[in-house]
């Protein structure tokens, strides 16, 4: 072969050209052709002046960024409504079943204690926004086969196999719908206290999102408990795992504990104001108060 | 415009290639080879193999070294075998190297196709040609008076709105296609199409026609599908006047041509599956091309002192 130089791409082409099959008359192919130069119009209406190049010269060319037509910008394009309403739609930032058991294990999270989205935001290793339409937390499937932890879970949105893989450890795991003013004092529970308004009694989900929210096959919050039992089985069954008897666990009491429909902090109840100067809980006394706030 | 081939003046044993005669009058009487006919003192000494080392008759000496005219200075040479077409198999009778330049020259398929394009469209009359109103029969009389009629006014019968009218714009032949693609790009287009052809090994070398042993068509057919060669072979000597027995093998055979060094171009080595050269050949066609390269370069203002 030619040695260094001019050589190198020519062996390059010929070693490629060995390969490929013969040129023949019928696979050539030239380059592209040179464009058309623009013709002038000619005759009586002489067509018009725009495209030519001494429409610049007389000054006659549209200011620039002119859109000109009779059809406004907003109607021109059709419109996309995959994307309809998503400035509406609930938002649930991810999380992991691999990031929950490497926190858990470094300590950062107590399994003694029931763990929900206050547990998860209190790390500061996971955030939400509830002004940017964040509900809470989407527990992924990813480390799912090496999960281990037997915890009280409680979620926004997840998958059946999720539920298997913290069931399968003997935990148990709730889907609950909070209402923006409950994601505002969950989220970053240090400043809401430190406002001092009283926990926000939490809404119902919404209507389109109550079918979720209360069937027991994805552990609802406001699903029927013996239809959870039933479908903590039905899940053992499908994904074909020991389902361990929560009644004979130790952790009985932690593993069974839920929050009310209308409570959004554990021990917590709606209607309290938490001091955190004096280190106090303010409850209400006026009956009517006590009213607005009752489950 | 027609060039005739030269033809012999004395007797000769040899036969006059006859089949791609008509061919060579119409396709190549416009290449630049075909000047080469004019320039008989330059060529090499047909006949001669001087500048190998083996001679012509010891079958078992090795064609190992060949001189080139013209040595490049910067790039090595290319190595091709040289075959003999005396048995089915073929033995490799020596080995001699190629001028990069024109046998590993870049292959520029746009350059290959320019090339195929103008040697299409030269020839090429375009006969079809239709009459104007002016040039039909009749239509001097007005066909009805222009009012009162109730009709639309018309002033001929042959104007283009009428059946049988004359043709407005209509193809005016016969047109020709003529146009001369320049020197650069016929010299380039013949040296990317031997590379090419090298390099996907439908090039061979054979030391010479004459070695073909036997004049029957089939024996040409079965070498050339022992060894390969596809259904299409053309075979280029630097002369004119080709062997006996290639000339009556390839006479029976469509697809297996004669073809004389200055009739060589790029339509006729696509067309073909396989180009087989004479050493001779390969002497001749290296010299044509880097003479064409010299005065190009001669010719470059760029290259100026």
């Amino acid at each position: 072969m030619a040695g260094a130089g001019p050589g190198r791409s020519v062996d390059y082409a010929l070693t490629l050209l060995r390969r490929l099959p013969r040129i023949t008359l019928g696979n050539l192919k030239g380059n592209k052709e040179q464009k058309k130069k623009h013709n002038y119009s000619r005759g009586q209406d002489g067509g018009s002046d725009r495209g030519y190049p001494e429409q610049a010269k007389k000054g006659s060319q549209p200011p620039l960024g002119f859109a000109g037509g009779s059809n406004p910008y907003y109607t021109r394009h059709p419109v996309e409504w995959y994307y309809r309403g998503h400035e509406l739609r609930r938002q649930y930032p991810p999380y992991s079943l691999f990031s929950l058991q490497r926190n858990i294990d470094m300590g950062i999270i107590d399994p003694a204690y029931p763990i929900d989205l206050v547990q998860l935001c209190n790390t500061k290793l996971y955030h939400i926004d509830p002004l940017q339409r964040h509900f809470g937390v989407n527990l992924t499937e990813e480390g799912m086969h090496m999960f281990k932890a037997k915890i009280n879970l409680e979620v926004q949105w997840t998958t059946e196999s999720v539920i298997a893989a913290v069931e399968r450890n003997g935990g148990t795991i709730t889907l609950a719908y909070f209402d923006p003013a409950c994601l505002n004092a969950m989220h970053d529970t240090r400043s809401f206290f430190a406002r001092g308004v009283p926990i926000p009694r939490r809404a119902l989900p919404p209507e389109n999102c109550l079918e979720l929210y209360s069937n027991p096959k994805m552990r609802g919050y406001l699903a029927d408990p013996a239809a959870v039992s039933l479908a903590r089985v039905e899940l053992a069954q499908k994904f074909g795992y020991n389902l361990p008897d929560v009644t004979k666990d130790p952790d009985y009491e932690m593993l069974i504990k839920r929050k009310d429909p209308r409570q959004c902090f554990y021990d917590l109840e709606p209607g309290w104001v938490v001091n955190l100067k004096d280190r106090t809980i303010l409850k209400p006394a006026d009956e009517v108060i006590r009213q607005y706030y009752r489950s | 415009m027609i060039i005739r081939p030269v033809l012999l003046k004395e007797p000769s044993p040899k036969v006059m290639m006859h089949k791609t005669g008509t061919l060579l009058r119409t396709v190549f009487s416009r290449s630049w080879l075909a000047e080469s006919i004019r320039k008989p003192a330059l060529l090499p000494c047909a006949g001669t193999i001087s500048r190998y080392t083996a001679s012509s008759s010891s079958n078992s000496a090795l064609i190992t070294d060949r001189q080139l005219l013209y040595p490049p200075k910067y790039n090595t040479p290319r190595e091709a075998w040289v075959e003999t077409l005396g048995t089915l198999e073929g033995r490799k009778v020596g080995l001699i190297p190629l001028h990069p330049d024109i046998f590993a020259e870049f292959p520029r398929i746009d350059v290959i196709h320019e090339n195929v394009k103008w040697q299409k469209l030269y020839q090429h009359v375009d006969y079809a040609h239709q009459r104007t109103r002016a040039e039909m029969p009749g239509g001097g009389r007005k066909p009805w008076p222009q009012k009162k009629t109730g009709r639309a006014r018309h002033g001929s019968i042959r104007s283009p709105l009428f059946k049988g009218g004359g043709a407005a714009k209509g193809p005016r032949g016969p047109k020709s296609f003529f146009y001369m693609l320049d020197l650069q790009n016929r010299a380039k287009g013949l040296k990317c199409t031997l590379s090419a052809k090298f390099a996907q090994d439908d090039l061979h070398i054979v030391d010479s026609f004459e070695s073909l042993s036997s004049p029957e068509s089939q024996f040409l057919e079965a070498l050339a599908a022992k060894r390969n060669w596809g259904l299409s072979v053309l075979f280029v000597d630097d002369t004119d006047f080709m062997a006996k027995n290639i000339a009556l093998a390839c006479r029976g055979l469509p697809s297996f041509t004669l073809m004389p060094v200055y009739g060589l171009n790029c339509f006729s080595m696509l067309k073909h599956e396989t180009v087989v050269l004479t050493t001779r050949a390969v002497d001749k066609i290296e010299e044509r091309l880097k003479r064409v390269d010299n005065l190009l370069r001669q010719n470059d203002p760029r290259h100026a002192r």
